[in-house]
């Protein structure tokens, strides 16, 4: 904004004194500064302000701030827990993977082989439940709150329990779930919705409600792009929740 | 070698039968130097923003952390200071709101203000000037938007235009207008107090 008469405004003054101005611009403003008695004034009471807010600064917060031996330590401590934890040559790395692939192949037929349907687990099966998003960007979802309850209509839970061949007997034991929650763009749709047993006892409902939580916040937080967390919690939320809490267990609140 | 205050990492050596400390990757070592770097600077955002000092080494904890994440991850390397300040605003707002704190944009308490500037050297009327002119300047600074005191102080913790429009999600000139705003105000502090 223009200063009255002329005169170098209280921007043009502090972009001066911090370097900021394009050369072209600084130029002018040094030639005016040359000039204009009333402005080199005004540009040493902007220098004199800098100085004063700095020493206000300083003086009202240095004395507050703790020693950073503990705190050092402490973040070190904690890089190490989360750094990889192996140096293993990746062709070995490759070849125990493959080998470990087959061996959970064999078991997970082994288990789909001998175990009777229905077969619900804390994790929903993806060929059922591969997750399903609205067409949403960052802005939208942190627009609300995160674990906002959005409840299932009955006759989508309805349809969920039937594709899970789940009878009538047992609908009290579960509960109808988003994969992705709604807060973070997931859709009430039958892709995006898996009946989650209460028997579960550790990787439970309330574990998943403080991923989407926290997932949410790291979204809205700017640490985390909305496509990577919703890929995160539909692929495996609870390995999803172990990466993002760096923890192998719940928490406990 | 791990350095003497490092915490012992160990990992199985190939044979499978001995044990070797593991010494910190660069990543590790980035986010450290980092730390060491801006930790101070960090911690005095945070307590302007009105938290207290343990909240605030908390949330530099979890900025650290979130930034190794972001490393790990190959995730972008450009402008890693400004993203640090970013990431501890928007984390440090969030546990200043969870902590429903009502001062909103106090940059110190009361207490702290009340002990500044005893400098022996001063007499008590002029320890009493010098303490009033100090009130003052902290009178102009909560009468400011709060948004215009998180422009000073993250200037006076030496980050650039550019890296503040980043952190506070503003344009340039809405950063310059806003310093120059606020700077014309501390000026004139002396002016309307007849000094």
């Amino acid at each position: 904004m223009p200063h009255p008469d002329d005169h170098l405004s209280d921007q043009d003054l502090v972009l001066a004194a911090d370097g900021e101005l394009t050369p072209r611009r600084d130029a002018e403003v040094r030639a005016h500064l040359s000039a204009c008695w009333q402005c080199r004034a005004r540009m040493r009471g902007m220098e004199g302000a800098i100085a004063d807010f700095v020493q206000l600064h300083s003086a009202t917060l240095d004395r507050q701030l703790p020693p950073a031996a503990g705190p050092r330590a402490q973040l070190k401590a904690r890089l190490a827990e989360n750094a990889p934890q192996s140096a293993v040559p990746r062709r070995l790395v490759l070849a125990q993977a493959a080998l470990g692939l087959t061996l959970a192949g064999v078991a997970i037929a082994l288990v789909l082989y001998l175990v009777p349907r229905p077969n619900t687990a804390s994790v929903p099966r993806p060929q059922l439940t591969p997750g399903a998003v609205r067409p949403v960007i960052k802005s939208d979802v942190c627009a609300v709150s995160g674990n906002q309850a959005l409840v299932v209509p009955v006759a989508l839970q309805r349809r969920v329990f039937e594709e899970y061949g789940i009878r009538n007997a047992q609908l009290d034991a579960y509960e109808v779930d988003y994969l992705i929650t709604p807060e973070l763009g997931g859709a009430s749709d039958i892709r995006n919705l898996w009946p989650q047993p209460y028997s579960s006892t550790v990787w439970n409902a309330r574990v998943k409600d403080a991923l989407e939580e926290r997932l949410h916040q790291m979204v809205c937080d700017g640490q985390l792009d909305l496509a990577t967390a919703q890929h995160d919690i539909a692929t495996n939320w609870i390995a999803a929740y172990k990466k993002y809490f760096n923890s192998s267990r719940p928490r406990q609140n | 070698m791990p350095e003497p205050d490092s915490v012992a990492r160990w990992e199985l050596a190939a044979g499978g039968k001995t044990k070797r400390a593991l010494a910190p990757t660069a990543n590790e070592q980035e986010v450290v130097q980092l730390f060491d770097e801006l930790r101070s600077r960090l911690l005095r955002y945070l307590l302007a923003l009105g938290l207290p000092a343990q909240d605030g080494e908390e949330v530099i904890q979890e900025v650290f952390l979130a930034l190794f994440q972001h490393l790990q991850k190959g995730r972008s390397r450009q402008n890693l200071r400004g993203w640090i300040f970013r990431v501890a605003h928007n984390l440090g707002l969030k546990r200043r709101l969870a902590r429903a704190r009502e001062t909103t944009g106090a940059l110190a308490s009361q207490e702290a203000l009340a002990a500044i500037r005893s400098d022996p050297a001063e007499n008590p009327e002029e320890r009493l000037l010098s303490n009033q002119r100090y009130q003052r300047l902290q009178s102009v600074l909560r009468a400011l938007p709060e948004q215009d005191q998180w422009c000073l102080t993250l200037r006076a913790e030496g980050l650039r235009y550019r890296d503040i429009a980043e952190v506070l999600d503003m344009s340039l000139a809405s950063v310059s207008a806003s310093l120059g705003r606020s700077l014309a105000r501390f000026s004139r502090v002396d002016v309307n107090h007849g000094c």
